[in-house]
């Protein structure tokens, strides 16, 4: 019975559509989040009679032949890049990027990550650092004795010291983008790396052409539409439903053919 | 030789495969731009001298159901929905070419337009399409031209397949011309491209179900024929030896 074979392939599909999902709701308030989804396909099909084979000696040739699929696959995940809401909190160190864009991030092994979250802290050294203690890169040091801290949407970052009026400029926020940021890998964390898939970081300053620009003061919010989740939920749940619902029919099929005498 | 029992085979045998169809049907009820699957069956005609011909069951092809998936809305500018008959074309990582529904496009890390499962998206030249880098605001038009702030970038080639039920199922949403069929491939004439959507399996739920029990109920019927068949064998047999 390949029956069986082919409704446990889909259930194992919905298994994982649910636990996407799942991940997406679970993560609705995350800084940053971008929602996911499971995308599906069909697995290879056995072509039990073949299209256009012979069905008589004058040439004549079946239109159709019978293909028999073997089940349904997870071909991937796919991101949905689009621009999450503005959430303020002012707060001078949270930031945004509004528009393309994903900050860089030095973690502690040497390598580079990426993230939309923008909700920076200080070190103890006056290092800005994301949530985890990851240097941002370029390396920005607050000075002591800093009353205010201005980024603008460029990204510069300018601190009043004392009770000088006139800002010292500190850096500049970088901002790196991909040809493919769908194959960007999720690290957790809000952070995500670079693949083969990703193609090689482009970096340029924010407000640069093809780059979206920094808001101070906000942090983005997941892009995850709850509505839209809790309804695939429910169709997740239902087609997998469905699928246990053909391995009763094969298995009560068998248990006929056994009980032949 | 009484054939009897094996007409009933015929139907036990036919059931099976009606079976392992419905079953793929539903495994891909969520499966983006999939293509339901019908078989077809048909009466071999056995000539029985003497007496009215005997019928056995085959399933003589099977069939793509084209019928329209509904479009769901995801709002990725990369995934694409067709409304109408046309279809898709890819290169497979293989090189072969293939036809689909499956819009649920990525980039490569060479900007190459891609399916999931790596093949590449044709304009309507047959030719690949790629996509500079840094584009902000993706748009596709529904004659599938793409632009953005640069300017237009390319076509993504919409198809029309008479042919496409004789044409073999590769998985992953493809179908590819038999070997050495003549191409009768032309561009798509009243198809639109939607961007923004996905198109939905084009499964129906309860129909497929419905099958199922369908399916089970002529495997069951199949079963007693045969069961009947041999009581009346026994039957017969036992009576003879009565005689004797």
């Amino acid at each position: 019975m390949k029956a069986l074979s082919i409704a446990a392939t889909g259930m194992l599909a919905q298994q994982n559509n649910v636990d996407v999902i799942s991940n997406n709701i679970a993560n609705a308030n995350t800084t940053g989040f971008k929602s996911a989804r499971a995308a599906f396909q069909d697995l290879i099909y056995e072509n039990v009679s073949r299209e256009g084979a012979l069905t008589s000696d004058q040439g004549t040739i079946a239109p159709t032949g019978v293909d028999i699929g073997l089940g349904v696959q997870t071909s991937g995940t796919v991101r949905l890049n689009t621009q999450g809401g503005f959430l303020s909190t002012e707060n001078k160190l949270d930031v945004a990027v509004d528009g393309q864009g994903y900050f860089v991030v030095n973690t502690p092994d040497g390598g580079r990550a990426y993230t939309r979250d923008g909700a920076f802290q200080l070190s103890a050294e006056g290092q800005l650092v994301t949530m985890q203690g990851y240097e941002v890169d370029p390396g920005i040091v607050v000075p002591e004795n800093t009353k205010a801290i201005e980024i603008n949407e460029q990204g510069v970052v300018m601190a009043y010291v004392e009770s000088d009026p006139n800002p010292v400029e500190l850096g500049q926020l970088s901002l790196a983008t991909f040809i493919n940021d769908g194959g960007l890998r999720p690290m957790g964390n809000n952070l995500l790396e670079g693949t083969a898939a990703s193609g090689d970081a482009t970096t340029a300053n924010p407000g640069d052409p093809g780059f979206g620009i920094v808001r101070q003061g906000y942090l983005e919010n997941s892009n995850v539409n709850i509505i839209q989740q809790i309804t695939d939920l429910i169709s997740a749940q239902r087609a997998y439903e469905m699928n246990s619902k053909t391995i009763e029919t094969a298995d009560q099929m068998m248990s006929t053919a056994n009980r032949v005498r | 030789m009484e054939a009897n029992s094996y007409i009933s085979l015929s139907l036990a045998a036919a059931a099976r495969r009606d079976l392992e169809v419905t079953a793929n049907n539903i495994a891909n009820a969520n499966t983006a731009g999939f293509k339901g699957e019908r078989v077809a069956f048909e009466a071999y005609l056995l000539p029985n001298a003497g007496g009215p011909d005997t019928e056995f069951v085959i399933d003589a092809g099977s069939y793509v159901d084209t019928r329209q998936g509904g479009l769901v809305r995801t709002g990725n500018p990369l995934d694409i929905a067709l409304n109408g008959d046309g279809w898709l074309s890819y290169r497979t990582p293989e090189g072969q070419i293939a036809y689909g529904r499956d819009g649920q496009l990525s980039l490569s890390a060479d900007g190459i337009l891609q399916t999931q499962s790596g093949a590449e998206v044709l304009d309507s030249g047959g030719g690949t399409i790629t996509l500079p880098p840094g584009i902000t605001d993706l748009k596709i038009s529904p004659e599938g031209t793409i632009s953005s702030e640069a300017g237009e970038l390319g076509q993504i080639g919409m198809f029309d397949v008479p042919a496409i039920q004789s044409f073999e199922r590769l998985g992953a949403g493809m179908f590819a011309p038999p070997p050495g069929a003549p191409d009768d491939t032309q561009p798509a004439q009243s198809t639109e491209l939607v961007q923004g959507s996905i198109e939905a399996s084009n499964v129906h739920p309860v129909a497929e179900v419905t099958r199922l029990m369908e399916v089970q109920k002529s495997y069951e019927r199949a079963t007693k024929l045969i069961e009947n068949e041999d009581k009346l064998v026994r039957e017969a047999l036992r009576r003879i030896g009565r005689m004797g």
